[in-house]
């Protein structure tokens, strides 16, 4: 049951990195919370799950999903963050609750409040290795999210436009002496987060199989603990906390915890945020945000 | 004044003190998302207090504060180490961890709830309300809250003039938890039945929200901000199924037009109030 | 220095003046009117049921004025959203009770609104008769206005859970709930448990109830729990759209064992959550029941369903819409028998005629079969236990929660 419970971790894990990592490139960058981001995945997942019972392969929904989460978040860029990309941190917050707000009014509407449910033959086949059974969409998720993250690394670490994400996330006024367009890189950002929303999105959608208008909340601020844990300017950070929150959640719950580990994964991410407010494999601990 | 009326007004009075609350520990720069915790706290102790102990109502809400301004304090401590958003998700996880401590919690119900409570009147609860504005009022003029808005403007430099930046901004954090443990109390003994759900982030994130759009310069802006909140969904209802969405609109433009909040000191002197300076 | 203070006290109350000025009035009073009000939550993560209640009360307000109306009156139902938020229910019941002047209201839908919008039918002396809320004693706390068209899930588990034993010749379960909600919780740690062991049945995980929150993805962990435990059945409490989210990680898992829960298990939805898996849970309407009116109910209700917007293809009428539909109905035949004048003067009078016809309302022709309420207000009716198994319910046993059993 252990390695069982270890596999559930990891595919957890896997998802919450994935959110984690959205939601980190616009606050890393930013230094904004973007709360829509929750909604964005949900959003995505409609779109994959609708995408998939009209027939779609697996590829095509999972772009469709990407392109509504994608476009969704540059639409919040230009309606909620740019009009207020000047005042304090609060303001973005809410302007983006008040995006979420709408999301989901949505996404009620067109779909309606009942959980979608992808029919029953896409539950996926199951692999068994002795004890031990691991579907063949987990293995899908947890590939997806690291070859994403791979992917998302090269990018940051190798590109022109990475490079520059990476110096507004060191520092915004270096950011801006190296000659890097602000606009762009926000943009960039922006819709960076929904792809990676909109990935999560799908792959909830098709492992879970089914999805509702209010997932969002939930899996989200979990998601921020992950940001927290893993360090909120590092991506590789997400790629080890969210597998960790996951493992520490499931190992809750597996030893007769599942009352308490709403406790134990905050308290977890206080204490994180108390001793090591750079998180786990954050560099510089004089970075711990603006004023507000 | 018609009952539905004085529902709408008794919630707006028990939103603007929880508005208040995170109001006065924005007056330091700091950003709590958790006071819904706080509101939690207040409102299981003054219902305990009433129910089980048989406490007197007033008596039960002062102790309410008490309990809550003390656990404000316990986490103020901690929270001296951290700054803007990682503050606010910091307090994020303690309202959660609140939230799942009531949820667990046997002697108050658990998931099951806690009832019976007797219930106040609106005028009860404006008291409280009015009373605690006037003295957030007076106290904004004092020296006391010079001190906090130099912490909140520059730390360092409001150091180096002698003030306590620590006491100040655990101070802060006491107060506003009070504040948000009267709120608590009020509304448990308004609505006379009280879960964990009500205490939720959902419920922190709509009390900063009330400070932000009523005014976060000011404190009779949180009486503007919680009016609007409550206000608006009821005025938005012939938008039917759509009612929701057109509230996120009006909010996001709010936000967009008057970044400050709409009270500020500005329109606060137009319409004729306040001193000229 | 006060006296600035003064005004900014004078700016708050003027806001609130005009603001009180502009709040939506009353309707105009007219004498030739019938006036019925209802909570229904069309936003929010109930809002399929709230817009299907809605349609529901329509089509019998069109139905009773195409007949003539409510002794020779216009029926008009005032219907108001509560967005699933107990605050917002407990306003709209001091609305429709204080501005717009109805007789009695039909509502609110959970038993969290419940919890809080009672009370004020208290206060305010007009019957509140709740369409969903199966929490136990909510309606007991706040006699003598309050009202529930459902039955007490422990009446119903009696019923289910023999049933699950016998068919499934079962041992030992494992529970699994929704620790966020109150209904789901009470059902999975208290009802369940209790009425299993009296039938000597094992709760392999007592003390250890397994639990997940409302809106959580992922119950992997869980479910690989309950498949260490090896139970021969599954209690969930739930409502539907969570436990299709347990249903379908166990099929995931590959787990196939009988499934039991309370009332809120009843959707047609979670009949695709794993066709394979047994569903056995109580109901007092299902949509494909085998009832002359409820046919007739389903047949009228389906088409208009299908036709409004914002509602799935797949939607079917609930058990939450019969339920309001007859809420609705007995207030009608309250009128038309207790000698309600619907008089603006006699509106005190009228409601407390309303009250003392539904406490003391014997056999009325519900959907299902008759109705009456018992001391703690809670519907005596017919029920039926329900098999749900290859996307579709079949009844399996036919139960009545009154005493004498004459349903």
């Amino acid at each position: 049951m252990l390695l069982q419970q270890l596999i559930n971790g990891l595919t957890l894990g896997a998802v919450y990195t994935l959110i984690a990592l959205s939601f980190s490139l616009v606050m890393g960058i930013l230094g904004i919370l973007n709360i829509a981001i929750a909604e964005l995945f949900m959003l995505a997942g409609f779109i994959g799950i609708t995408a998939l019972m009209a027939g779609l392969p697996f590829p095509l929904a999972l772009a469709a999903g990407i392109a509504g989460a994608t476009v969704a978040s540059v639409v919040i860029k230009f309606v909620a963050y740019d009009p207020v990309r000047s005042s304090p941190v609060i303001t973005p917050l809410l302007t983006t609750l008040g995006c979420s707000i709408i999301i989901q009014n949505v996404v009620v509407n067109y779909w309606g409040s009942n959980p979608l449910q992808l029919p029953f033959e896409f539950l996926g086949e199951r692999l068994r290795y002795g004890p031990i059974s691991i579907g063949s969409m987990q293995i899908l998720v947890m590939a997806t999210s690291v070859a994403s993250v791979a992917v998302l690394g090269f990018m940051i670490q190798r590109t022109r436009i990475g490079r520059g994400l990476r110096a507004a996330a060191e520092n915004r006024d270096v950011a801006r002496l190296l000659g890097v367009s602000a606009e762009r890189l926000t943009i960039v950002a922006f819709a960076l987060s929904g792809v990676l929303a909109g990935i999560a999105g799908v792959l909830i959608g098709m492992h879970y199989a089914a999805i509702t208008p209010y997932v969002g909340v939930e899996t989200g601020l979990k998601a921020i603990a992950v940001m927290v844990v893993g360090g909120v300017t590092r991506i590789w950070g997400a790629l080890l906390a969210g597998p960790l929150i996951g493992i520490i959640e499931v190992m809750t719950i597996a030893h007769g915890g599942s009352q308490i580990r709403d406790l134990v994964v905050y308290g977890l991410m206080i204490l994180i945020l108390l001793i090591r407010p750079q998180g786990l494999l954050g560099g510089r601990s004089s970075d711990t945000g603006q004023r507000v | 004044m018609s009952t539905y009326f004085a529902g709408l007004l008794a919630d707006i009075g028990i939103l603007t003190l929880g508005a208040l609350s995170v109001y006065i520990i924005l007056s330091t720069g700091q950003l709590s998302l958790g006071n819904a915790g706080f509101m939690g706290i207040g409102a299981y102790s003054a219902s305990w207090l009433t129910v089980e102990a048989g406490v007197p109502m007033t008596l039960a809400v002062v102790i309410a504060a008490a309990v809550s301004g003390v656990v404000g304090v316990i986490v103020g401590f901690p929270a001296l180490r951290l700054k803007g958003i990682y503050l606010a998700m910091a307090t994020l996880g303690f309202g959660e961890m609140v939230r799942s401590f009531f949820l667990n919690f046997g002697p108050t119900g658990g998931a099951a709830g806690y009832h019976g409570m007797q219930i106040i009147s609106v005028g009860y609860i404006w008291a409280w309300t009015g009373g605690l504005v006037v003295l957030v009022m007076v106290l904004e003029r004092s020296r006391l809250w010079l001190g906090l808005r130099a912490v909140h403007d520059d730390e360092t430099a409001a150091e180096l003039i002698g003030l306590d930046a620590v006491a100040l901004k655990v101070g802060a954090f006491g107060f506003g938890a009070a504040m948000a443990g009267i709120s608590g109390a009020l509304f448990a003994h308004h609505h006379l039945y009280i879960e964990p759900s009500n205490f939720g982030f959902q419920h922190s994130i709509e009390l900063v929200l009330a400070v932000i759009l009523g005014g976060s310069t000011i404190a009779p802006g949180s009486i503007f901000g919680a009016g609007l909140l409550i206000l608006l969904p009821e005025y938005l209802r012939f938008l039917a199924d759509w009612r929701l969405a057109a509230f996120g609109t009006l909010l996001i433009v709010i936000l967009i037009v008057r970044r400050q909040g709409i009270l500020d000191r500005q329109l606060y002197r137009l319409i004729g109030f306040g001193r000229a300076s | 220095m006060t006296q600035s203070i003064l005004k900014g006290i004078a700016v708050g109350a003027l806001a609130l003046a005009a603001v009180a000025a502009a709040a939506p009035s009353a309707m105009a009073q007219d004498g030739k009117q019938i006036r019925i009000g209802a909570i229904v939550p069309s936003s929010g993560p109930f809002a399929e049921w709230g817009r299907t209640n809605t349609v529901t009360l329509k089509m019998l307000e069109d139905k009773v004025n195409a007949a003539g109306g409510v002794n020779g009156a216009k029926l008009e139902i005032v219907i108001y959203d509560d967005a699933t938020k107990p605050a917002q229910a407990a306003n709209s019941l001091r609305k429709l009770a204080g501005d717009d002047n109805v007789l009695a209201v039909a509502g609110p839908l959970t038993s969290s609104a419940c919890e809080v919008t009672f009370p004020v039918a208290n206060q305010m002396e007009i019957v509140a008769m709740s369409q969903a809320s199966s929490k136990p004693g909510v309606a007991a706390n706040n006699r003598p206005w309050a009202f529930r068209n459902t039955v007490d899930e422990a009446i119903l588990a009696e019923e289910s859970v023999p049933y699950l034993v016998d068919t499934f010749d079962v041992k030992d379960v494992a529970v699994i709930y929704d620790a966020k909600d109150a209904v789901s919780t009470a059902i999975a740690t208290k009802i369940m448990p209790g009425i299993l062991k009296e039938h000597g049945v094992e709760v392999l995980n007592d003390g250890d109830f397994l639990s997940f929150n409302t809106g959580e993805l992922d119950v992997s962990a869980q479910v690989t729990k309950i498949i260490s435990l090896d139970p021969d059945a599954v209690v969930i409490g739930a409502d539907y759209s969570e436990a299709i989210t347990v249903i379908r990680e166990m099929r995931r898992q590959g787990f196939v064992k009988p499934v039991i829960g309370g009332t809120p298990l009843i959707s047609s939805a979670i009949l695709h959550a794993a066709p394979d898996i047994p569903i056995i849970a109580p109901a007092t309407f299902y949509a494909s029941m085998d009832e002359p009116r409820a046919k007739e109910f389903v047949a009228e209700l389906q088409p208009l369903l299908k036709e409004t917007s914002g509602l799935p293809e797949s939607i079917e009428p609930s058990m939450y819409d019969a339920n309001i539909y007859e809420n609705v109905s007995m207030f009608i035949e309250a009128v038309e028998k207790a000698g309600v004048t619907g008089n603006p003067d006699d509106l005190a009078a009228d409601r407390t005629k309303i009250r003392d016809y539904i406490t003391n309302l014997k056999g009325f022709e519900g959907l299902g079969g008759p109705i009456s309420f018992n001391k703690d207000g809670d519907a005596e009716k017919a029920f039926f236990i329900v098999r749900g198994e290859g996307e579709k319910w079949t009844t399996v046993v036919h139960g009545c929660s009154s005493q004498g059993g004459d349903c």
